[in-house]
């Protein structure tokens, strides 16, 4: 990896949804797209204001942050406008926005608050919808440009702790289809990557989130993709290099989706069952 | 009035929280009694200042722990 970059974002501008201390993935991405050449506005909900350290990044970025709700309309629409007086036009969304709020209360999939799972499908999910369509209703987002989300492997498979967050990526990779299809017309490409788990602010809130994590490393031929790793792929999704490239889930896991069991987990298994054997 | 600021702080924790009036006590803390993280006491805070109007500095918002700080702090800032 050059510590200059490869200048993959030379001219180009966007915006980066999502982060919140230097951690977040998004925190990651804003640094690899500063490094590759890309302008960009940094945006979160008002509440990270005081709970994150964006100004922190704005400054290492030399990045002006808008502050938006991506559940509210207006808010999204006055961000794009004042998105499109700073740059013109914008060449790249990033989407690194996700809660589950039952998932945080420990409520079980069975018995879930309904009113906290719209939030949670309204903040992880149709927040991307608002998001690009809000882009093109202002007219902000440049024909070629690339929109990226954020996903997990929990939106195919069960991945017990995850909970409602499943049915959320879900979702989020469906609308990247559905829309994707739409922004063909316009050579604008939406992609989602499903990166390994992470070990940020939101992906602590995971009950077990440790256990999915160390399973993951452990079955995973490279091990666990770190968060820098996986803004180093954004930033190539974001680049004239994948312009080709649309409509997609982009496994960036170290190889975790492929997998089966690894000789790694089945010694730790062996181990674990150790005692159910002497029993028996 | 005291009872006023003191309901409506404890409908926007009972709204916010998911949790039943009658846990809202004075001295219940947020975070040990009423199952709050910390994102949800900086969204209660935030909420606090929309309902009432005002700005609650970070400083001061680190001394707001439980239902009856909230009620006091309130009641003498909207005073």
């Amino acid at each position: 990896m050059s510590d200059a970059g490869y200048g993959l974002l030379d001219g180009k501008t966007g915006i980066i949804f999502g982060a919140l201390n230097d951690e977040s993935i998004a925190w990651k991405v804003a640094e690899a797209a500063h490094r590759e050449g890309a302008q960009f506005a940094l945006s979160n909900a008002p509440v990270a204001r005081r709970l994150g350290s964006m100004d922190e990044l704005a400054e290492a970025t030399d990045s002006p942050v808008i502050w938006a709700d991506a559940t509210d309309d207006e808010d999204l629409a006055s961000l794009f406008n004042e998105v499109q007086d700073e740059y013109g036009g914008i060449d790249f969304i990033v989407h690194s926005i996700g809660m589950g709020v039952n998932v945080r209360k420990d409520v079980p999939y069975e018995d879930l608050n309904y009113n906290w799972y719209q939030k949670t499908l309204d903040i992880s999910s149709v927040s991307l919808h608002r998001i690009v369509h809000h882009a093109l209703d202002t007219g902000a987002m440049n024909d070629g440009g690339s929109v990226v989300a954020m996903s997990y492997i929990g939106a195919q498979r069960i991945f017990s702790k995850y909970s409602e967050m499943g049915d959320a990526k879900a979702l989020l990779e469906s609308i990247v289809r559905s829309f994707g299809y739409r922004l063909g017309q316009r050579d604008i490409r939406i992609n989602a990557i499903s990166q390994s788990p992470t070990k940020t602010t939101a992906g602590s809130g995971i009950e077990g989130f440790n256990a999915m994590y160390e399973f993951a490393e452990r079955v995973s031929p490279m091990g666990n993709a770190s968060a820098e790793s996986c803004a180093d792929y954004t930033v190539t999704l974001l680049s004239d290099l994948t312009r080709m490239v649309t409509m997609q889930t982009l496994y960036h896991d170290g190889g975790f989706s492929s997998m089966g069991i690894s000789d790694q987990l089945v010694e730790a298994m062996q181990d674990a069952f150790q005692n159910d054997d002497d029993d028996a | 009035m005291a009872t006023d600021i003191e309901s409506a702080v404890k409908n926007i924790i009972v709204e916010k929280l998911g949790v039943d009036e009658s846990d809202v006590t004075t001295d219940a803390s947020f975070t040990n009694d009423l199952g709050a993280d910390s994102l949800d006491t900086v969204e209660l805070i935030m909420e606090f200042e929309k309902e009432f109007d005002l700005t609650i500095s970070d400083e001061d918002a680190e001394n707001i722990a439980t239902v009856g700080d909230a009620v006091d702090y309130l009641s003498e800032k909207a005073a």
